[in-house]
């Protein structure tokens, strides 16, 4: 892979939505201007999201496309979404928003790795408190 | 203790609307239950989504739940039930 995964123009400390959908847009724009998707994957991330949610505890959602979106995915990538004043998901307050775009099988590989940095309370820290985008992406830039 | 192999069912492996049912489901159990990937895995619990998502279990990969107690027997027979049907479908 030539490009990064979290590119530091999807690292965004200080973010605001108005409301979930907000939320999961901005996470599939700053994927689009990385580069890493097609406009019609964003679609497909509020879809998934209707159909299932991509919370997973501890203040942390993930939003990502359906299968179907595959095909508007040019890249693996990451975008890293902080919104300290929370957004409500489902009576859930998310924190983080970590968007992905996977090619083909590959996102099952990329929620187990950013699944295993959540639950390391150290790192975890990290992507809650630095004010580094730097350090967000050390962290975050081998998770693909 | 009392444990259950089974082949994940789902297309799109145990993540997404899978791996949400397959932890709704586990924590509604009234003991803790734990999966692993394969037979010789980290047994993580099965009630937390994370933990879960850390196996990056793949269609066909199989997986070991495990349980002790009162219920064992009974909700293990639910979750490998679950796990065996395709949850995409």
């Amino acid at each position: 892979m030539t490009e990064a995964v979290l590119d530091r123009r999807a690292v965004r400390l200080e973010a605001v939505a108005a409301d979930r959908e907000d939320a999961i847009r901005q996470c599939g724009q700053a994927l689009l201007a990385v580069g890493a998707v097609r406009e019609p994957y964003l679609v497909t991330m509020l879809e998934r999201e209707r159909s299932i949610s991509t919370y997973v505890g501890e203040g942390v959602a993930i939003p990502h496309g359906t299968l179907a979106g595959k095909d508007a995915v040019l890249r693996d990538a990451l975008s890293f979404l902080r919104f300290p004043g929370g957004v409500d998901w489902g009576g859930e307050r998310v924190t983080i928003c970590i968007g992905i775009a996977a090619t083909g099988d590959g996102h099952v590989a990329v929620l187990a790795e950013l699944a295993e940095i959540l639950l390391d309370p150290e790192r975890a820290r990290v992507l809650r408190e630095s004010g580094e985008a730097d350090e967000v992406i050390a962290i975050l830039g081998g998770a693909a | 203790m009392p444990e259950r192999t089974v082949t994940i069912a789902s297309a799109t492996g145990l993540h997404a609307r899978p791996a949400k049912l397959f932890v709704e489901a586990a924590a509604r159990q009234g003991v803790p239950v734990t999966i692993r990937l394969g037979s010789s895995g980290r047994a993580v619990p099965a009630n937390s989504m994370l933990s879960v998502l850390t196996l990056g279990a793949t269609h066909g990969s199989e997986v070991t739940l495990q349980a002790d107690g009162p219920g064992a027997e009974a909700a293990l027979d639910e979750l490998a039930t679950l796990l065996a049907t395709d949850l995409d479908a």
